[in-house]
């Protein structure tokens, strides 16, 4: 059998992590490809319920990025993810889930090395914890 | 070239997705199997037709497109390419150029995401398909938005009145545009107007400041607001409302004719602001005699009739009866288009490093003390003198002085080492007294500045690398008997060294205004770890703010030089011109909607805006609602998210286009 | 003429034994500046920490032993530069893996205490001795404080008099203590910061095994040192003990009135901030208000104090290695003191009373000054 491969969604924040995903792009920093980037205006728009969907569809971990605390493009969008992010843990944790299926992470736009080892390093992570418990209900 | 022209889905009213794919010359189809993933995309869901093509920005990819939009019909269109960041624009122009509303466009990005960051094909190409897959399924849901204008006031508000802010407005009202000027303090000219020369030239503050300083008093489209302070602002970029505090001067404006009689005769003083302490003024005074208005006010603080109820000498001597001790603060309404800060910096309070002695030793003063001493206008008529009137045979300079030190400002504050050298050479100049100056680096990047910096060594003035430790008047020999001992290690040298001297010049940080968080929150704008103003982009945008309409010059944003404050203050001027040259503003689209079918009412939205657009009132229905001022929306979908039941979404971020997106991205 | 040539490995292995803060040093000199030593010789912190930066640093120089850990330059650092840890790993290079020779004093005392489990080198079994006379008895499941009095007054006949006045006290409120004799080890403060980081490891580990197998909980401290390495050191390694020192102690019965301080002692008294006391745990006013509970004490304040406070010269391991005549900083505070009018030097430290005392008498200062634990001087006033 070939290694788990898990899959990562990354809701990524337009002014800062997506630019930074852009700059890996530039610079052709190879990262994992288990990652899908979506891209939202600011990380503040990230609600608990997209999350939850893509936790659901099978992905093994979802990854929430926005700006450095203080840089948000709408002022304080990143501290509202920051509150959905723990509130929801404490619900994912009701449900079973582990805590690393969820991560909050600042990257800005500089920072496109940054995003790439946040990519691998959360791979590494996610194959360790093994495939979500969510992804192997949908597969019995 | 491929193609791909699905037959069943030429129905009428159905959607119909036009989906490129890019092969970017080699950049994309290298990694990634450009045919194989506009072969997939012609095999999805309402996709009408599917080409890839070697370049889609170019004139004949963007032809492409627009003759599909007629010839087929197309009313949704993706391209997979670039990045959004790049090329959004030009493909949305593209299908605006052919009728088709732009935010029906929809993007994926299989080049900075894909094909430069994964190397194997295979992979490389599922990849790419997924995300043709999600921006189809999103494309699916876009809606058409309107895109609206609305004309630009080109009336406009500078705050504060130092270099920063007399540069913008002068430049902006010699184009015979109103500029309102508000100044806190009872006249114009910042921290320049207390500046005896300035580096590198040594052409004196003063004498290129007050022609700039009158030509704002007489302007004929330059409104000066002194004494005032904008009380709060509402609206957005070209049609902002501002309401201005104008505090009692308890002297008429209009009456008053600057002859200055009621200050030589009030009887009571208090530490003078503008002799940074070194000197006293009067309970009523203008701050210095070229003080722009030329009026001067009344300071309750020190006033006796205020604090006592007896005195009124002032008004007893005055010929005009221009002062009135019975005037109240007055509210002025302003509308204008666009708002530049120019608020400037405080100076660094020296005392809280308390090993430095200042407040404990009469002779260790600031670099703004200095400046005042140095002036012919300062206590001393120019002349540099110890607190007991001596001339000093010796001076240290101690360069950053909260300025690189976490402790304090972490930040350089790149002016200090500059002024450290002019006040190198003053001293030097005006005493012939020994010069020290300690430093950690010296930095001087402008233009003449390090000629200044050989020319200042070359005048024997001796360099002492190293960041002082103490400043003692403990002597421990003959020669530091009544002397201030500098102590610190020359890093040269690699030794302690003790410099006794009569003067320490503290070269002291320039900070964040005190209230710099207040006014940011006003003006709706962010700052920086360092307390200074954001930027929209350090590199390529650093006059705009987050706030559309709201620009930043000067040392408002960080410390700089006089020339820097007036090239960003043209710039910032050359901003508001510009959008005044426009006349209108496009709104943004993708913005915030209410349902107010199912809106509560519940005001969550309302709370939680940084830019006050849900305002929650009785509109059409007995209940009340809350109804979004798509003016002043960005679109953060802040408000969506808290919403309690589901009312508000996002124009253009619906949850069925985000939803949509993350079923095909999970598909495998 | 010889030129030098950075020195890669050199760098890294002062790095790996913790040293890597040198990396966030400018070379400012404000160290330097600001370090005690330079009042008596010349000691230039900045030049070591670039001879580290460039993997040059000559470890055979004496001058990798004189850093006193007082942590006054830490505290004014304008980049934050831990330099405390830069010092403990250029010495470790040298004691643990051998780039040069420790001092000999430093290798005796690192083999009494990893042998003998104290620096003196004296039998475990006598260490509780000096609480024969007190009535102390020994920790047992459900006592609820340990009083773990360091190695000085343990062991040392001119310094027992902390242990005792402490354990007096103890007793006179009522407090349920004891103390766990021959199965306490050395708290390994000093001997980390002189470079010698697997004894620290084994002597923790030894008394976190103590402590943890008869139930501690809350440790009564008599030195900053024990105190900081309880307190910041030992969770690390899984030791998570209630740390108090006798000053917050003291102060917590005087407080709820279990001791009643009614003996007058009408003297001039100035205290000595003990650097681990204070800069390094920000502990200045208990002492003091401890002081100022006694009645007719006059409290005064020495020319440096609290944040300012110069250093005994005890810290980092230099208790054990010997000053010169003219160099010992407990010599120029003692003058400092004498000149403020103080009659007596109270200390909260046995490095500090070690020192002190060794002050008077080589100054010989007797007649005029005395140096006293605040233990002590509240013995006196019950
Ligand atoms: C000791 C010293 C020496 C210097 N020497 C030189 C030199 O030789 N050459 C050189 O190039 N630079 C020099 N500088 C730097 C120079 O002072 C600045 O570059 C310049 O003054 C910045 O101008 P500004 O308009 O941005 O700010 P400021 O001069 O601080 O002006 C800001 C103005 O805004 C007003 N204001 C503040 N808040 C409000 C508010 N909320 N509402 C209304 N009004 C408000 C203030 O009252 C003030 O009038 C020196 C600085 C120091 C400290
Ligand atoms: S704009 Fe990036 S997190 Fe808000």
């Amino acid at each position: 059998m070939s290694e788990f491969e898990p899959s990562i969604l990354c809701f990524a924040c337009n002014w800062c992590s997506y630019a930074a995903a852009d700059i890996a792009g530039t610079s052709r920093i190879h990262y994992p490809p288990n990652v899908r980037l979506l891209r939202v205006m600011c990380s503040g728009m990230v609600d608990a319920e997209y999350v939850m969907k893509a936790l659901e569809a099978g992905f093994d971990g979802v990854m929430v990025a926005g700006c450095h605390i203080g840089d948000c493009h709408y002022i304080s969008g990143n501290i509202k993810a920051q509150e959905m992010v723990t509130r929801l843990k404490k619900l994912l944790h009701i449900l079973g889930l582990e805590d690393e299926r969820l991560m909050l992470k600042w990257i800005a736009t500089s920072e496109g090395p940054i995003f790439a080892e946040t990519i691998k390093e959360y791979v590494e992570q996610l194959k360790k914890l093994g495939p979500s418990p969510f992804r192997k209900e949908l597969v019995t | 070239m491929g193609g791909n022209i699905t037959a069943e889905a030429l129905d009428r009213d159905e959607r119909r997705i036009g989906v490129y794919i890019c092969h970017c010359g080699l950049n994309i189809a290298d990694t990634v199997d450009v045919e194989a993933v506009a072969n997939y995309a012609g095999t999805l869901n309402s996709v009408a037709v599917a080409r890839d093509y070697r370049f889609m920005c170019s004139d004949p990819g963007q032809d492409l497109i627009k003759n599909d939009i007629k010839e087929l019909n197309l009313n949704r269109v993706v391209v997979a390419s670039c990045s959004p960041r790049m090329h959004e624009p030009t493909f949305r122009k593209a299908c605006e150029a052919a009728s088709l509303n732009p935010y029906l466009f929809e993007m994926a990005n299989i080049r900075e995401d894909c094909s430069w960051v994964h190397d194997d094909r295979e992979v490389a190409t599922q990849k790419a398909k997924a995300l043709v897959r999600a921006a189809v399924a999103r494309v699916y849901y876009n809606d058409p938005l309107e895109i609206k204008e609305i004309p630009f006031n080109p009336d406009t508000l500078v705050v504060g009145g130092g270099i920063a802010g007399i540069q913008a407005a002068l430049e902006i009202a010699d184009s015979e545009h109103k500029v309102y000027l508000v100044e806190r303090d009872p006249s114009i000219g910042g921290h320049m107007i207390q500046l005896d020369k300035t580096f590198p030239t040594l052409d004196c503050s003063q004498c290129i400041l007050t022609p700039k300083m009158a030509a704002v008093g007489a302007h004929p489209y330059i409104e000066l607001l002194s004494y005032s302070e904008v009380e709060e602002v509402s609206g957005f970029v070209g049609a902002f409302k501002v309401k201005v505090r104008k505090k009692a001067r308890y002297v008429d404006e209009d009456k008053c004719t600057g002859c200055g009689l009621c200050q030589e005769k009030c009887p009571w003083t208090a530490d003078s602001e503008y002799d940074v302490g070194l000197s006293k003024r009067k309970a009523i005074y203008t701050p210095f005699a070229q003080a722009i208005p030329n009026v001067p006010v009344i300071d309750r603080d020190s006033c006796a009739y205020f604090l006592k109820g007896k005195c009124r000498a002032c008004e007893k001597f005055c010929e005009t009866g221009a002062i009135d001790f019975e005037q109240v603060d007055q509210f002025i309404e302003l509308e204008v288009g666009a708002i530049i800060l120019a608020t400037g910096y405080d100076a660094f309070d020296p005392s809280t490093i308390s090993q430095y002695g200042y407040g404990i030793y009469d002779n260790v003063i600031t670099g703004l003390q200095f400046e005042r001493l140095s002036a012919a206008t300062g206590p001393t008529g120019g002349e540099i003198r110890l607190k007991d009137g001596r001339k000093p045979e010796s001076v240290a300079i101690i360069h950053c002085v909260g300025s690189r030190d976490q402790n304090y400002h972490e930040y350089c504050s790149r002016v200090c080492c500059m002024y450290g050298l002019k006040v190198a050479h003053i001293v030097k100049d005006k005493t012939n007294a020994d010069v020290y100056e300690m430093y950690i680096d010296m930095r001087c990047f402008g233009e003449g500045y390090e000629e200044f910096y050989k020319r200042v060594s070359e005048e024997g003035v001796n360099f002492i690398r190293g960041k002082v430790a103490k400043v003692t008047d403990k002597a421990v020999s003959e020669e530091e008997e009544g002397k201030l001992v500098v102590i610190c290690e020359d890093t040269l040298l690699g030794s302690i060294i003790r410099v006794p001297v009569d003067m320490v010049v503290l070269c002291i940080a320039l900070e964040a205004r005190s209230d710099a968080e207040e006014v940011a929150r006003k003006f709706i704008i962010s700052r920086r770890a360092d307390g200074f103003f954001l930027e929209r982009h350090v590199k390529l945008d650093p006059v705009a703010t987050p706030s559309d309409g709201v620009l930043i010059a000067g040392c408002c944003q960080g410390p700089k030089d006089i020339p820097d404050t007036v090239v960003q203050a043209s710039a910032a001027a050359a901003r508001v011109l510009a959008m005044i040259s426009k006349g209108r503003v496009t709104l943004e689209a993708s913005v915030s909607h209410v349902n107010e079918d199912l809106c509560i009412g519940c005001g969550r939205c309302e709370e939680l805006c940084e830019f006050h657009a849900p305002k929650v009132g009785i509109y059409e229905k007995p209940m009340p609602v809350s109804r979004v001022n798509e003016a002043l929306c960005k679109g953060c979908g802040a408000c969506a998210v808290a919403c309690p039941t589901g009312a508000i979404s996002i124009k253009h971020f619906k949850p069925e286009q985000i939803l949509a997106m993350v079923d095909a991205l999970a598909e495998t | 003429m010889q030129a030098l040539t950075p020195y890669k490995d050199a760098i890294d292995i002062v790095k790996e034994a913790g040293g890597e803060a040198f990396e966030q040093c400018y070379q400012c000199g404000l160290c330097s500046g600001t370090c005690p030593w330079n009042l008596v010789t010349s000691f230039i912190v900045r030049r070591l920490i670039h001879q580290a930066q460039l993997g040059l640093v000559d470890f055979e120089d004496d001058d990798l032993w004189l850093c006193a850990t007082c942590g006054a330059c830490v505290a004014r650092c304008p980049r934050g530069v831990e330099i405390i840890d830069i010092m403990r790993a250029m010495r470790n290079v040298v004691a643990e893996v051998g780039a040069a020779k420790v001092p000999d004093s430093l290798r005796i005392t690192a083999k009494n205490i990893a042998s003998a489990g104290n620096p003196q080198g004296e039998a475990r079994e006598i260490r509780g001795n000096w609480a024969e006379e007190s009535k102390v008895k020994t920790f047992t499941e459900g006592t609820e404080l340990l009083y773990f009095s360091c190695c000085v007054p343990a062991y040392d006949p001119k310094v027992r008099r902390i242990a005792q006045a402490t354990a007096g006290i103890l007793n006179k409120a009522g407090v349920d203590f004891g103390i766990l004799g021959a199965k306490e080890s050395c708290c390994g403060e000093s001997i980390r910061k002189a470079g010698n980081e697997s004894i620290f490891q084994s002597l923790a580990n030894s008394n976190i095994q103590a402590f943890t197998e008869s139930g501690v909980s809350k440790v009564l401290v008599s030195s900053p040192h024990c105190y900081h390495t309880f307190k910041n050191e030992y969770p690390a390694l899984g030791g998570n003990f209630e740390v108090v020192h006798t000053a917050q102690y003291l102060l917590e019965l005087i407080r709820d009135q279990k001791l009643k301080l009614t003996k007058e002692l009408n003297k001039k008294v100035a205290y000595q901030d003990p650097c681990y006391l204070g800069r390094h745990n920000g502990i200045y006013d208990e002492p003091r208000e401890v002081l100022r509970s006694i009645p007719g004490l006059e409290l005064i304040e020495l020319p440096d104090s609290r944040e300012e406070s110069i250093c005994c010269g005890g810290g980092g391991g230099r208790i054990w290695i010997e000053t010169k005549k003219g160099e010992r900083f407990s010599d120029l505070r003692l003058e400092q003191a004498i000149e403020a009018g103080a009659e007596i030097l109270a200390v909260a430290c046995p490095y500090c009373m070690l020192n002190f005392d060794d002050s008077v008498l080589t100054m010989d200062k007797g007649e005029i000054i005395e140096i006293r634990d605040i233990s002590e001087l509240v013995w006196g006033a019950i």
